[in-house]
């Protein structure tokens, strides 16, 4: 699959962050980590933009975050997901499969399954 | 190569030296870590691609200015509250001094007195309405990815009830000014003056700092979007 372009990724980013979290508490790099694997390398984004997204949220305090001494000694910054976190990243993604489904129906040509009311 | 980088990045991040020392540290470790990570050894050329991967500094300073200033407008919203109820404090702090000094107007100072008090009176209430009103609005937005059009409309209208509130609150501490020369000229002790000078004082000093705060955020504004304008054609 090949890498995705940044101007498509840039109006999901902060959904892209809280899914990554959502497997558990991470410091940027393992965020990062998290997202290219979980992608399949799909997602391969400029590393420094995901730091002003993470504080962002935390900002929305979807995220909150600690300071731990890291094996190697250094100070690290571990984010994690807050109830608030997960509860917006159940509703994006409730609204994400709902466009997916619908965006996939039109490629395909064909009608996408309504929800029952 | 990773110390010119953070260099360059914490430089570029000048504009908030709380942030650019935290994002400072945090950058470093991923830098190291992605280093340490690298299949193909950890020298130079490996420090060369983890920067590479990171990114323009510029462009991330220009992403962390976003939230920097959505923080600071935060601030403003409740540094206006707090000078709000401090002015109130000091208000109330001047009133029990009065009383307890039993410090009374002469009567030909009354007619003079009531309307200031009145002016006093709107002017304060004013200042909490739209205080908190501009406290609310600013706290239920949320920090947008990007500096867009619609985001600087929101700005604009928190800027101008700011201006509102500390108008308001501005004629409120003026009036106050003028209560307390009214008083003043019927004390009768230096002692007499020291509680309602002090208080004043702490009035005025209140609404000086909101001023210089709003002036200050709002000068960040404008130098963030033109930071932002000129990176706009830049991904992500």
């Amino acid at each position: 699959m090949a890498s995705m372009e940044g101007e498509m990724l840039k109006g999901h980013l902060d959904m892209i962050v809280l899914a990554a979290l959502s497997a558990g508490p991470a410091h940027g790099y393992a965020v990062i980590e998290e997202i290219k694997r979980r992608s399949g390398q799909a997602f391969d984004l400029p590393e420094g933009t995901i730091y002003p997204a993470l504080h962002r949220l935390e900002q929305a305090r979807l995220l909150t975050s600690r300071w731990v001494t890291a094996e190697s000694g250094r100070q690290r910054r571990v984010y994690a997901l807050t109830r608030r976190g997960e509860s917006a990243l159940a509703e994006q993604r409730a609204v994400w499969r709902q466009f997916s489904d619908a965006i996939g129906g039109l490629l395909a040509g064909v009608r996408p399954s309504r929800r029952p009311a | 190569m990773i110390s010119a980088y953070l260099e360059a990045l914490a430089s570029a991040l000048s504009f908030d030296r709380s942030l650019s020392q935290c994002v400072r540290r945090e950058v470093e470790d991923h830098l190291r870590e992605a280093v340490a990570a690298d299949p193909e050894g950890d020298g130079p050329e490996a420090e060369r691609r983890a920067v590479a991967k990171f990114g323009d500094p510029r462009l991330i300073a220009a992403q962390f200015a976003a939230v920097s200033l959505a923080r600071q407008t935060r601030n403003v919203g409740a540094a206006v509250i707090l000078v709000i109820a401090g002015v109130f404090v000091a208000m109330k702090a001047r009133l029990a001094w009065y009383a307890v000094a039993q410090c009374v107007l002469r009567d030909e100072m009354r007619a003079v007195s009531e309307l200031v008090v009145s002016v006093d009176r709107y002017a304060f209430w004013l200042s909490i309405a739209v205080g908190i009103t501009c406290w609310a609005y600013i706290s239920s937005r949320r920090t947008p990815a990007t500096f867009h059009s619609s985001y600087r409309r929101e700005l604009h209208r928190f800027f101008l009830l700011c201006v509102i509130a500390t108008g308001a609150l501005i004629t409120s501490v003026a009036s106050d000014g003028v209560l307390t020369a009214l008083r003043l000229f019927e004390a009768e002790s230096p002692f007499d003056f020291l509680i309602p000078i002090f208080s004043m004082a702490i009035e005025v000093a209140g609404a000086a700092v909101l001023v210089a705060h709003i002036r200050t955020v709002t000068r960040r504004t404008a130098s963030t979007a033109a930071l932002l304008g000129t990176r706009a054609g830049l991904p992500l």
